[in-house]
């Protein structure tokens, strides 16, 4: 049949794809399958409808109206979009002497549950996490938003990949530039393929090249909802269990899903640990190499004697040997991540107590320098959406407070902090509350008030509908 | 229809519809906001003028230095009042007030007689900051690789918006309010005799000269004009911006005013380095791990900013007379021909204090100081005129 062929010859391999012929009265056709991709119980179920039809069928349309009236069928004459179909998973129902064919609804992939996300653990709330389908994650959301008023817009991206990618948001929320913006950029992508959510994020970040993230990520459907009440945009990708949200601030980076449920005095004390932790993570190891190598006049003397009595006798500088603690700390880091888990934990205790030991003992580091990069490195985990960009800046701080001292180390603060401040993602800014100073939304910055005060919506990020409650 | 969410929240607040809403947000249609004009004058008011200049003062003066200071403040506090004023009058930026009054050529020569007195006051900050780490920080560390490290963060700033710099100083503008809180607090603790700073004007000759002598280091809020048409405020920014501005002054007028209960009676003491973080050493000693001079380097952070201001100004002011607006090579420019004046010119303290104490520096600033600003309200004054004369024309 000239129909079959015609979709067949677009495969390299056409054996990836099975034809089931079958006779419907008089009628004779062919059903493609792709078997990996479509559910056997319906091609089953499908051709028994077709071969016990007792009605008399002409047409394409008869076929659908009167054989197949329990399932979806559409009708469609583009070979490329029927292809499309079928690796979706789709039937292609071809009967002679119709050039068309019937794309029956046959999808069937096997998905893992919905199970608490890895990354984002709680104690307190929701358990649920998205998963690597698109049609449970909508789901999910869609339970937690039951409005009209939610706007899911669906699109493909990757020329081979053809990936469903779905932009939600709140249509009377949601900024319309920000939206536009979104879609044109995400219309703009023009990849062979994409295989997870962040292949997107390079697209639609203002600087694809900066160390900090300008997109939120999140596995949470309580999250992601809350961030669409807020005004925010979310981007779902078929196959990825993590959805970006935008516009994004670096507040959101000290915030967790779980500061919201529980007691707003604890929450807040949580968040300050965080920014403390965060300052204590990027600067301590910085300081107290450019301490002693410069400033050491800066050191209270009792402490500066203990100092001395530690380091004395050491082969390595001040700052070779906190370069070379942080480089094995990182080392380390990495290696028990890549293994696996069972061997993982052994590792790091091998890594973390006889490594750093035995360096003590055998007189390579001081015990101050491995206090004080376990102290930064601990810390560092308060903010773990940071952990990247915080860990190479680290490092840099470290060189340069023990090359230029606190001179250096405060203009690599200042060139830094400079640097955030010019961050503007989609007309909100990135360091927004704290500058530009918006009071309202320090509400659910550094503090984190009761839900009932929180009346109006984050002024920061760009909505068109500002208040929340009465 | 309106759909039901957007129903539910315009009822809970009857004015905020979702077309006034935008306003609301932090969208930022203008460059900088009131509170970043507001900050950014309390740290002009104070940052070099806590410097070296009341070392130079005292030198000259004894006791008198504070006053002389704080004449200097009024005067920069002044100078201030028509910056406001042009800042509310104009709505489009300084070189387009210019080049549409004074037409491109006259534009570009005054900016360029604006770039110099920039580059000028520049070039003291730098050197400033160079001092004061390179004799009380880090003695054993290279100035020129000092220059360089400060260049770098410079030329990022120069690179950048204004926006940028204007959110990194309100950033910053609490870390130094607070540091400067401690350090006040450890003066007031430490039993400074106040009384030290009578009788006042005792040697009327030598506060005379040395009044005539430092106006260099007036003229600190004109890079503000670079502010012109690019500031969002509201109505009572104004109230706030003079007040942030004397409350800067008179905190420089207040450490002034210790180093001279300090260093009166002997002035002889004082060198081309003391300053507030040295007095402070005298008084609190080693035994509390010197937290005094912690809080003086953080509190230096407001140099580097007052620095960078000037070196943007600088680099747009250059832009705008070369014509181009290759930010990233203009600023590489500006920090080759800054690195040469230091390095050339300024390292010798002794050159330095001879150059920015001299006749012409003092003259020449003083005067810019307060032409530059009056120039421009008078400019943001014909260009409203013309707008509206061109309104009536049209109707």
């Amino acid at each position: 049949m000239e129909t079959v062929q015609r979709i067949l010859d677009k495969f390299s391999t056409p054996d990836n794809v099975v034809s089931h012929e079958f006779k419907c009265g008089k009628k004779s056709g062919v059903l493609i399958v792709h078997p990996d991709l479509s559910d056997a119980a319906t091609v089953r179920a499908v051709i028994f409808a077709l071969e016990h039809c007792a009605a008399k069928l002409s047409q394409l349309e008869d076929f659908s109206r009167y054989a197949l009236l329990e399932y979806d069928v559409k009708i469609s004459s583009d070979v490329d979009d029927c292809v499309n179909k079928l690796l979706n998973g789709d039937l292609l129902l071809c009967v002679e002497g119709e050039s068309r064919y019937a794309v029956i609804n046959a999808r069937s992939y096997s998905t893992r549950g919905v199970t608490e996300p890895p990354t984002e653990t709680v104690m307190r709330g929701p358990r649920e996490g998205f998963i690597e389908d698109l049609k449970t994650n909508l789901s999910l959301l869609e339970r937690r938003l039951k409005t009209p008023d939610l706007a899911i817009e669906r699109m493909e991206i990757g020329r081979r990949s053809k990936t469903a990618v779905a932009l939600c948001y709140l249509s009377s929320v949601a900024d319309e530039r920000v939206i536009k913006n979104v879609k044109r950029r995400l219309s703009k992508i023009d990849i062979d393929g994409i295989v997870d959510s962040h292949y997107l994020v390079p697209y639609i970040e203002e600087r694809p090249l900066s160390l900090f993230n300008q997109t939120g990520l999140s596995e949470k459907p309580d999250i992601v909802a809350a961030k669409l009440l807020e005004g925010r945009v979310a981007i779902f990708v078929d196959g990825s269990p993590m959805v970006v949200t935008l516009p994004f601030v670096m507040v959101e980076e000290f915030q967790s899903g779980e500061d919201y449920y529980q007691r707003s005095t604890y929450g807040t004390f949580v968040r300050l640990l965080r920014y403390m932790g965060l300052i204590l993570a990027l600067l301590l190891p910085g300081l107290y190499v450019a301490l002693q190598n410069f400033h050491y006049t800066l050191i209270p003397v009792r402490f500066m004697i203990t100092l001395m009595t530690a380091i004395k006798g050491l082969p390595l500088s001040p700052l070779a040997e906190t370069v070379f603690v942080l480089l094995l700390f990182e080392i380390i880091r990495e290696a028990s991540v890549r293994m696996p888990r069972a061997v993982g934990m052994a590792m790091s205790i091998v890594g973390a107590l006889v490594l750093g030991e035995t360096a003590v003992n055998a007189g390579i580091i001081s015990s101050p320098a491995v206090m004080v990069t376990a102290l930064s490195s601990i810390a560092l985990f308060t903010v773990p959406s940071l952990l990247g960009a915080m860990s190479v800046l680290r490092i840099l701080y470290t060189l340069i407070g023990g090359l230029c001292g606190l001179f250096g180390l405060i203009l690599a603060a200042l060139f830094t902090l400079h640097y955030i401040c010019a961050l503007n993602a989609y007309d909100a800014p990135y360091l927004a509350p704290f500058t530009p100073l918006v009071y309202g939304d320090f509400k659910d910055a550094i503090e984190r008030s009761t839900i009932p005060v929180m009346k109006k919506r984050p002024k920061s990020i760009p909505n068109t509908n500002p208040t929340r409650q009465a | 229809m309106k759909s039901v969410t957007q129903q539910v929240n315009n009822t809970a607040t009857g004015s905020e519809t979702t077309k006034n809403a935008g306003v609301t947000n932090t969208r930022e249609t203008k460059q900088t906001t009131g509170k970043q004009l507001v900050a950014i004058i309390f740290i002009l008011s104070l940052a070099t003028k806590m410097f070296m200049l009341p070392v130079f003062l005292i030198q000259e003066t004894g006791r008198d230095g504070y006053i002389v200071l704080a004449l200097y403040g009024a005067f920069d506090l002044l100078t201030l009042v028509p910056i406001i004023i042009a800042v509310r009058m104009a709505d489009v930026d300084m070189f387009e007030l210019l080049s549409s009054v004074l037409g491109r050529v006259g534009a570009k020569i005054t900016v360029g007689v604006f770039w110099l007195f920039l580059f000028f006051k520049l070039n003291m900050s730098v050197s400033e900051i160079l001092t004061f780490y390179n004799t009380n920080i880090l003695t054993e560390f290279d100035t020129s690789m000092m220059l360089i490290v400060l260049l770098v963060f410079l030329a990022a700033v120069g690179t950048h918006t204004l926006r940028a710099l204007s959110r990194l100083n309100e950033i910053l503008a609490p870390v130094i309010v607070v540091c400067l809180a401690v350090l006040v607090a450890i003066v007031l603790m430490t039993r400074f005799d106040f009384a030290n700073i009578l009788p006042a004007v005792a040697d009327g000759k030598r506060f005379s000269s040395a009044l005539v002598k430092h106006p260099a280091w007036v003229g600190d809020f004109a890079p503000l004009l670079l502010f012109v048409g690019r500031t969002k405020t509201k109505k009572r920014t104004w109230c706030f911006a003079a007040g942030s501005g004397v409350i800067g002054t008179s905190v420089a007028v207040f450490f002034a005013i210790a180093m001279s209960a300090a260093f009166g009676n002997v002035p002889e003491l004082v060198d081309a380095t003391t300053n507030i973080s040295n007095i402070l050493q005298f008084s609190v000693g080693n035994v509390y791990g010197r937290i005094d001079m912690f809080s003086s380097v953080l509190w230096s952070v407001s140099v580097f900013i007052e620095a960078g201001l000037f070196f943007y100004a600088t680099a747009r002011c250059a832009s705008f007379v070369i014509g181009k607006s290759a930010h990233f090579i203009i600023s590489i420019g500006n920090c080759v021909m800054v690195y040469i004046v230091q390095i050339f010119a300024f390292t010798d303290p002794m050159y330095f204090s001879v150059t920015v104490t001299s006749y012409v520096c003092a003259i020449g600033t003083a005067a810019v100081a307060v032409i530059m600003p009056c120039l421009v309200i008078v400019c943001a004054a014909v260009y409203k005129r013309q707008k509206r004369l061109s309104k009536v024309g049209e109707n």
